[in-house]
């Protein structure tokens, strides 16, 4: 029988979150998952049915609800890149949310991904000037450049 | 040992060799509606099992039969725990009553990414 849940979910998966973006997904552990929840193993699989559906729990959670915090924010674009290199190329379910995810962040993604997959490489400050697009001669065109949404 | 295939909207457990013995089943066959995923988890043969009925349990040797813990029903067929999947299920008559299955396959990345690729076409 189901036994009613005696946790918060949103706790549970940002928990979830840590372990997946700190080590991966295919280094995370149900031990891991265990530990950094607090909740018994038969809880979790009762809950979420396996490692792949807390994923996906984490990653929906983190890529639809808007963002308070800019460490959310980052933590998101975490998710994401786990997901992009790990489970998108062979998961459509995943590869799905990632689609949605990238169209939400606009044109652009593919900067802001990058940014922070170098930012988390701890490479920042090395960063090389992003190219500007061709300038039509008619006059100065404003360009902004390419910085992480707030 | 055991082996894990998904065909024709079903999920099948084989427990192979003495397994099918000591637990007194050959098979569980369940519709892939009752089944919720597929971990691959060796922590999992190290958890606290229940009660054994029918089955062997020589602790931290081998668990292979059905065994009950806190309400959930459990089919074990584990020796090393190393190549340990665990197959969460929607308890009910069409499962057997079983909760989750948790054994040990040749191949546990290929048998979870068979059940979890199946579930997602779902």
């Amino acid at each position: 029988m189901a036994r009613p849940r005696s946790f918060d979910e949103a706790v549970v998966v940002d928990a979830a979150t840590h372990c997946f973006t700190d080590l991966g997904y295919a280094a995370t552990s149900v031990d891991d998952l265990v530990i950094a929840t607090g909740l018994h193993r038969g809880s979790l699989y009762g809950a979420f049915g396996s490692k792949r559906g807390l994923f996906l729990a984490a990653l929906a959670r983190h890529t639809s609800s808007p963002r308070e915090a800019p460490e959310d924010d980052e933590r998101a674009l975490d998710l994401l890149l786990v997901a992009s290199l790990e489970l998108a190329p062979h998961d459509d379910e995943v590869r799905d949310l990632v689609r949605d995810a990238c169209g939400a962040l606009g044109p652009t993604a593919v900067t802001v991904l990058g940014r922070r997959l170098l930012e988390r490489a701890h490479l920042e400050d090395d960063l090389p000037e992003a190219e500007a697009p061709p300038v039509v001669p008619t006059g100065p065109t404003p360009t902004t450049p390419a910085t992480r949404r707030a | 040992m055991a082996r894990i295939r998904v065909s024709d909207g079903q999920l099948e457990v084989r427990l192979v060799g003495l397994d099918a013995l000591w637990a007194l089943r050959r098979r569980l066959v369940v519709p892939l509606s009752a089944v919720r995923g597929a971990t691959a988890d060796p922590g999992a043969a190290a958890e606290p099992k229940g009660v054994r009925a029918p089955g062997l349990h020589l602790p931290g040797v081998a668990a292979v039969g059905t065994f009950h813990r806190g309400g959930d029903k459990t089919l074990y067929a584990v020796h090393s725990g190393r190549r340990t999947v665990v197959v969460q299920m929607e308890p009910g008559a069409d499962t057997s009553g079983f909760a989750r299955a948790v054994v040990e396959v040749p191949d546990p990345r290929a048998a979870v990414d068979d059940v979890n690729r199946a579930l997602s076409r779902r």
